[in-house]
């Protein structure tokens, strides 16, 4: 399952192969900060993409909810409902009870922290799929899906209860997103989708009463690497898990690509019996080109506390710098033209398109054109033209990827 | 005079402006999120002249909002 922060995202889900993708509809979410999310006049048309492409479609409905929000709440479970949206995913239980009173499939989630068989089989009364809570083992998640096998815990569907975990991506310091930070320093709670981030900046110990500071080898002392589970994706499917969760509405369209293509190719290769540690290597390097703070493997194989990043933000060892817009397609020729806004784009350079309709497209400039002819390379103001296979439109952005140690 | 400003579209409806003025703000019913009492919309942006009275109450508003979207202007 893949995160779908906005309709370049969702493209980008189902090139990298997606089963079903979750994401945000107006502010009653994790995300809540505008740009990420969708609105309630989105969801036909994203409900629309996901039919033609088969893929299951589900909305987070998942904050902490007020009296206010509760007609909100029933405007877009009706929307969901209306349009064929598959599920929503919810923690309160106002959401819950509504969603279920109008026959809507209810998925848990994590903010609900499910960690024990009992509390699996309370949710089974209105929910088929449950994300169970991410500092549990993969033994104790194992002992969950057994017991939902032995015992016949069934949702309202009538199915047996279907068992979902986070497997990649930004993991939340505090337990299963129940932290306050953000809301003590800057009003702005996480349980409101408004997390500041306060973990992931780096701190100091100081002696108030003389100000002496105390020297920390990494200051920062919060943020929790991402989680990454792609080298026993293995032991996770074997823990019976159904659905593989990918964190990331607030990350750009290649790396919803790039991770869902990994996790894809390594599910596949798991049931294929094709699943080696060689190939997960080069998964993990390949995820390693797109947003990530240093990769962990969380809790799920028993450890006993987080493991720290060590820098601010990203460690991809790629990075996207902007170029410019797409201009007009040439079909026949396969050939693009983009109009240069900013830097230079040289033959030879690794490029990304990213739109709403087109996903996105990696490539590399072999040939590259201006009004003059063929050139080594276009400058800011200029049109120039590229051989692509996939059309791309007005609408979309071009970047080209640098190493980010050059 | 003093004016208030309310960027509602990127309201996360956390109900804060509410405590602190609520004789300016409440929360709709709609779509849960802030309306700016007695205002004129201009662009996305509510706007609406304010008294002294009630000049204290509202820039705790502001200072309360998590996304900054209420500007408080003398």
């Amino acid at each position: 399952m893949a995160p779908a922060g906005g309709f370049d995202s969702l493209m980008a889900a189902i090139q990298g192969g997606a089963h079903s993708v979750y994401f945000g509809v107006e502010q009653l979410n994790m995300r809540a900060r505008a740009t990420m999310n969708f609105s309630l006049e989105d969801i036909p048309e994203v409900a629309r993409i996901c039919k033609e492409h088969h893929l299951r479609s589900y909305i987070t409905l998942n904050t902490i909810v007020y009296d206010h929000d509760l007609s909100l709440i029933k405007t877009i479970v009706n929307a969901a409902k209306k349009t064929g949206i598959t599920a929503i995913i919810a923690a309160d239980q106002a959401v819950i009870a509504y969603a279920r009173s109008v026959n809507m499939e209810v998925h848990i989630s994590t903010q609900v922290n499910v960690t024990n068989i009992e509390t699996v089989k309370f949710y089974a009364l209105f929910a088929d799929t449950i994300v169970l809570a991410r500092e549990l083992s993969l033994i104790q998640v194992k002992k969950i899906t057994d017991a939902i096998k032995a015992e016949q815990i069934k949702g309202p569907s009538g199915r047996l209860i279907e068992i979902e975990l986070f497997v990649h991506g930004a993991l939340c310091m505090a337990v299963s997103g129940k932290c306050y930070l953000s809301l003590h320093t800057h009003n702005a709670s996480a349980n409101r989708g408004a997390c500041v981030q306060n973990c992931r900046r780096t701190y100091q110990v100081k002696d108030r009463e003389e100000g002496y500071e105390l020297a920390i080898e990494n200051e920062y002392i919060m943020s929790a690497q991402d989680l990454c589970t792609i080298d026993f994706i293995d032991q996770v499917l074997d823990a019976g898990v159904h659905v593989l969760k990918i964190e990331g509405r607030g990350k750009g369209p290649e790396y919803v690509k790039t991770v869902t293509q990994c996790y894809r190719e390594a599910t596949d290769a798991f049931f294929n019996g094709t699943y080696t540690p060689e190939k997960a290597k080069a998964w993990k390097e390949k995820m390693e080109t797109v947003y990530n703070r240093g990769f962990w493997s969380g809790y799920y194989l028993g450890q006993k506390l987080g493991e720290w990043t060590n820098t601010h933000g990203s460690k991809a060892k790629l990075k996207k710098i902007y170029l410019g817009k797409g201009s007009k397609y040439f079909s026949k020729l396969g050939v693009a033209e983009f109009y240069i806004e900013t830097h230079t784009l040289k033959m030879g350079d690794r490029i990304l398109v990213t739109g709403p309709t087109t996903g996105v497209i990696e490539t590399t400039v072999d040939e590259l054109h201006t009004a003059t002819g063929p050139v080594t390379e276009a400058i800011k103001g200029d049109l120039c033209s590229v051989k692509i296979d996939t059309p791309i439109r007005k609408s979309d952005k071009l970047y080209k990827l640098v190493s980010t140690t050059e | 005079m003093i004016t208030i400003t309310l960027q509602r579209e990127k309201c996360i409806g956390c109900n804060y402006c509410r405590e602190h003025a609520s004789q300016r703000f409440a929360m709709s019913k709609k779509d849960g999120k802030a309306v700016l009492l007695h205002a004129h919309e201009r662009k996305g942006f509510y706007v609406v002249k304010i008294g002294e009275a009630e000049l204290e109450s509202c820039t705790s508003a502001a200072k309360a909002c998590p996304v900054k979207i209420i500007k408080v202007m003398e």
